[in-house]
């Protein structure tokens, strides 16, 4: 292998940021320890963290979000390999269609929010063409995924953004395994979707783990959907701390610190954990080959 | 990984090096108005508040910026920010030590101005300095000198006021129901179409407090403690009605909806049969722009609605208090709060006693639009604010008490 | 054959489902009102239009914002993601398990929590409010995805070719540039467009850090949809996303046009 002090020049930008990235967290944490010099706390106490895990609000604020991240982020990870798929094996990862998985991509939370508005609520538009179609009369009639303890409107809403976000995110990767492994497979008498399932999909499953985690987190740490779309009561753990943090008095920010100081602890363990996991299997999955 | 280590230690020391400059306002107390103005001249301000109602952007565009420009050389910069970002703004420059901030004016009112104030985040008494205050605002009116029953100290000086109204469509539902019984009998007979938006949503707090008014009248609350278990006690009975109110709610008082926007919407869609608002003439825009139908009124509860004020300040670490002073100073004329009422149709904050014959004339000649009460209307049937400190906890207890129950 | 169909299908599906909002957006941003059960609105207006061309916010100076600042954040986060990415995947070091956990890092950090923590650094940086510290916490927004992607396709490509090329006597730097980097293109392109997305899109770190002074088009969108003034929000939306696609299309016929002069020399 090259010489380390390559590795190391190449990768001082990243430590700065990083160190960035670090210092912004620990000037959360320092607060989220009660220590706000400008409005006269200066004492540290884990107080504030004690009083976040004695609330039974924040474990079923936990359930709430850690349901809905999982839930739309395996479903998510399922469906949008299987669009990068149909591409790469249509010959579709350039041209139209690959504008237009970027579209949700890049649309932000709170425009989805206003799509799911405009499409899934009572009078939104599949309602409306339910009714057309003779399959209900009344508003109420069609059911209720905006709002509900169900969180289904906003598992929807993420499932819409996240799909075409491992799709592409997987894109570059699979393309390139397919283009090169994959019809080589095919060449040696493999059936597509056989060499689809034994080569490209396994040599692709980096990009598709890492989309997976990235899209987890996004989702368990996001506040802007469920907040739009949610339920009043349980609330989604991120719409928990901002509601916190938004509270008027100012004396009250190491409370809503310490919920984030918790967000923060927590999806770095169910990243480590993945992490983990994800090592062993890969592993696995790379040795059968 | 111990350079990464040094170089973290080195990017900390550098960073803090870096903070801890002076904060430097210049000292205006002992300055006339005339200096004021003066130093004012050719400076820029900048406005930080709500950015989400287009017809105010436009009106701060196109009438509050060139009025600043023309008459005292002073270029006006609207920021559009929510409340609770400006305040993490200010608490952010604050924490750093942030010797110049970027903020000078704030549009506030309420719980956010009791606790900027509280925290040191707001620049001092300004208001008598202004001359306008003295040509046009009535000084005694205790409406204008309490926020939330926060006296004001001169930290803030009135913008433009707001009311509690409700609304819907005679085409649809003829009654409007003047008091919480009637609103009661109102939801019975249109199930599943009342709701209102979840608190802390500032409409549908404010309507949480006016049912509080409704039941338990208001008196009581002006020096009540913000004490969890009084103010339970003390509301009580008003969460008994609004309990009894759920099942005939929009999904049976289980969820609300997030917003008063998404109030409004829904309304408009046809999904409920009445919404509420503070802006006593945002009917007549709805209908102005087609979002409403030409049959929507505008109606109160016979004993009154909640009524505020809201405010502008000045920010603690402001560059140019004196500009913001200058245009805060003009905001609060009869000219461009006659502007407000006529385009934004936002309740003004001039006294009329102190109007000339002339200014009052332009004012009653406004015409409101369609499906709106008169100005004397809504001021007749105005009840005040609660405490500030209130309102957080009967958030709170609305979530526990009345949510799903 | 039939398989081939399935997969068309379920990409007409997928099409469909994307579009569908679109279309609404379009419709929603010349509607006036309407209401339950119409399936077209029942009056129009060009309020909205007329408002985002010519409007105090019209959309002008913040598309021209928007996409400098994407299109800065695009090349430096693909920048220190090929950096990064070459020395994660090529070489052997002790503390490069680190890189993969720092390259991941500001994700898992809840936005809220970044914007604020990052202010708070900026502003004793003397950075907060200016364009440049805005487009840094873009880039640092944007890295993860761009080193993911980056280090995905330099490991698969490994560093064989440009062994060759040492071999037949290249330079290290010849080697990148004319060995690998055109293998890495679809890599760098896809890490491009990511992290312009991503900047592109920011809204809560552009308010905090920019202090509202930085003025991007997502500024001045999501308020209006906080406003409620659905007509509105519909017809900013409209642009933010058709810009950004148009912008895309620009780039990558661009792009195209050089490689196929790339190819003729």
């Amino acid at each position: 292998m090259r010489k380390k002090r390559t590795a190391y020049l190449l990768l001082l930008p990243l430590m700065g940021v990083t160190a960035l990235a670090l210092l912004a967290c620990g000037s959360v944490l320092t607060q989220s320890l009660g220590v706000v010099p400008a409005f006269g706390l200066t004492e540290p106490t884990l107080d504030y963290y004690r009083e976040a895990l004695t609330d039974p609000a924040f474990f079923s604020a936990l359930g709430v979000s850690l349901r809905t991240a999982l839930l739309s982020a395996l479903a998510a990870a399922a469906l949008g390999t299987a669009l990068c798929g149909a591409l790469v094996r249509l010959g579709r990862d350039r041209g139209p269609m690959a504008y237009l998985i970027r579209l949700p991509i890049l649309t932000p939370h709170a425009v989805t929010a206003l799509f799911a508005i405009l499409l899934l609520s009572q009078t939104g538009l599949l309602a409306r063409w339910a009714r057309a179609l003779g399959l209900l009369s009344e508003p109420g009639a069609f059911p209720q995924l905006l709002f509900t303890p169900s969180y289904g409107g906003t598992i929807l809403a993420y499932l819409w953004k996240e799909i075409p976000f491992v799709a592409y995110f997987t894109l570059a990767l699979m393309a390139g395994v397919s283009r090169t492994l994959g019809e080589a497979a095919e060449n040696l008498g493999a059936s597509p979707l056989g060499a689809f399932l034994t080569v490209t999909l396994p040599l692709s499953l980096p990009a598709v783990s890492q989309a997976f985690l990235i899209i987890f987190l996004f989702a368990f740490g996001g506040y802007e959907l469920p907040l739009l779309l949610g339920a009043t009561l349980p609330k989604a753990l991120p719409v928990y701390a901002h509601l916190a943090y938004m509270h008027p008095d100012l004396r009250q920010r190491p409370a809503a610190m310490a919920l984030y100081g918790l967000i923060l602890l927590l999806s770095a363990a169910l990243a480590a954990l993945y992490g983990l996991l994800t090592r062993r299997l890969l592993r696995r999955v790379g040795g059968g080959q | 990984m111990k350079k990464l280590t040094a170089l973290f230690l080195i990017l900390t020391m550098l960073l803090s090096a870096c903070g801890g400059k002076d904060t430097h306002t210049p000292d205006l107390s002992a300055a006339s108005w005339d200096q004021i103005e003066e130093a004012a001249r050719g400076t820029s301000v900048t406005f930080y508040g709500w950015g989400g109602d287009e017809d105010r952007n436009n009106w701060l565009a196109s009438v509050a910026a060139p009025y600043m420009k023309e008459h005292y050389d002073i270029t006006l910069e609207v920021v559009g920010m929510n409340i609770d970002e400006i305040l993490a703004k200010l608490a952010g420059e604050k924490e750093a030590g942030s010797a110049a901030g970027s903020i000078d004016m704030i549009w506030i009112n309420g719980e956010n101005f009791y606790s900027a104030k509280e925290n040191g985040l707001l620049y001092g008494a300004f208001l008598d300095k202004l001359p306008n205050t003295g040509n046009y605002i009535d000084t005694e009116d205790p409406e204008t000198l309490n926020d939330f029953c926060m006296p004001i100290e001169g930290y803030e000086a009135p913008y433009g006021r707001a009311q509690m109204v409700l609304y819907n469509d005679s085409a649809v539902t003829p009654e409007t129901p003047a008091s919480a019984q009637e609103m009661l009998v109102y939801c019975q007979q249109y199930p599943g179409k009342v709701t209102y938006p979840a608190l802390p949503d500032f409409t549908g707090s404010a309507f949480v407090r006016n049912i509080v008014y409704e039941i338990c009248g208001w008196e009581q609350f002006q020096t009540m403690e913000a004490d969890y278990d009084t103010v339970k006690e003390a509301i009580e009975p008003a969460l008994d009605y609004l309990r009894s109110l759920n099942p005939y709610l929009w999904n049976q008082g289980r969820t609300f909806p997030d917003s008063s926007t998404t109030v409004d919407a829904m309304f408009a869609d046809g999904e409920l049969v009445l919404g509420m608002s503070y802006s006593p003439y945002g009917v007549a825009v709805g209908i102005e722009n087609g979002t409403y139908t030409g049959t929507t009124r505008t109606f109160l509860f016979e004993n009154g609605t909640i009524g505020n004020t809201n405010y502008m300040s000045i920010a603690f670490n402001s560059p140019n208090p004196a500009g913001a002073m200058v245009v805060i100073n003009a905001m609060i004329s009869a000219e461009l709060q006659l502007s407000q009422y006529e385009q934004l149709r936002n309740l003004p904050v001039v006294s009329p006693a102190k109007l000339s014959g002339e200014e009052r004339a332009a004012f009653d000649a406004v015409d409101m639009g369609q499906g709106v009460l008169s100005q004397e209307e809504l001021l007749t049937h105005r009840l005040p604010e609660m405490p500030a400190k209130l309102v957080p906890v009967i958030e709170e207890i609305w979530l526990s008490e009345v949510v799903g129950k | 054959m039939k398989t081939s169909l399935l997969l068309r299908l379920f990409l007409g599906a997928a099409a469909f489902c994307i579009l569908l909002p679109a279309a609404l957006l379009v419709l929603w941003s010349a509607a006036a009102r309407w209401s339950w059960p119409n399936l077209l609105p029942e009056s129009w207006s060009g309020r909205t239009v007329a408002e985002l061309l010519f409007g105090p916010q019209n959309i002008w100076p913040l598309l021209g914002s928007s996409v400098s600042l994407g299109g800065a954040a695009s090349v430096l986060s693909t920048l220190i993601g090929l950096l990064t990415a070459r020395a994660a995947a090529l070489y052997d070091f002790p503390g490069r398990g680190l890189v993969r956990f720092a390259g991941l890092l500001p994700l898992l950090i809840p936005g809220t929590v970044f914007a604020i923590g990052i202010h708070l650094v900026l502003l004793r940086a003397g950075l907060a409010d200016t364009a440049a510290g805005v487009l840094l916490v873009h880039v640092m927004t944007a890295l993860p995805y761009s080193i993911s992607i980056l280090t995905d396709v330099t490991a698969a490509l490994g560093c064989g070719l440009e062994e060759q090329a040492a071999v037949l006597g290249a330079g290290p730097a010849r080697g990148f540039f004319a060995v690998s980097l055109p293998e890495l293109t679809p890599g760098i392109l896809s890490s491009m467009s990511m992290a312009f997305i991503l900047s592109y899109s920011q809204y809560f770190t552009t308010l905090i850090v920019g202090g509202g002074r930085v003025k991007t088009l997502a500024l001045v969108l999501v308020p209006y949809i906080q406003g409620g003034d659905r007509s509105l929000a519909s017809v900013y939306a409209l642009a933010f996303t058709g810009s950004a696609l148009v912008v895309f299309a620009l780039f990558e016929t661009l792009i195209r046009r050089w490689q196929r002069r790339g190819d003729k020399l």
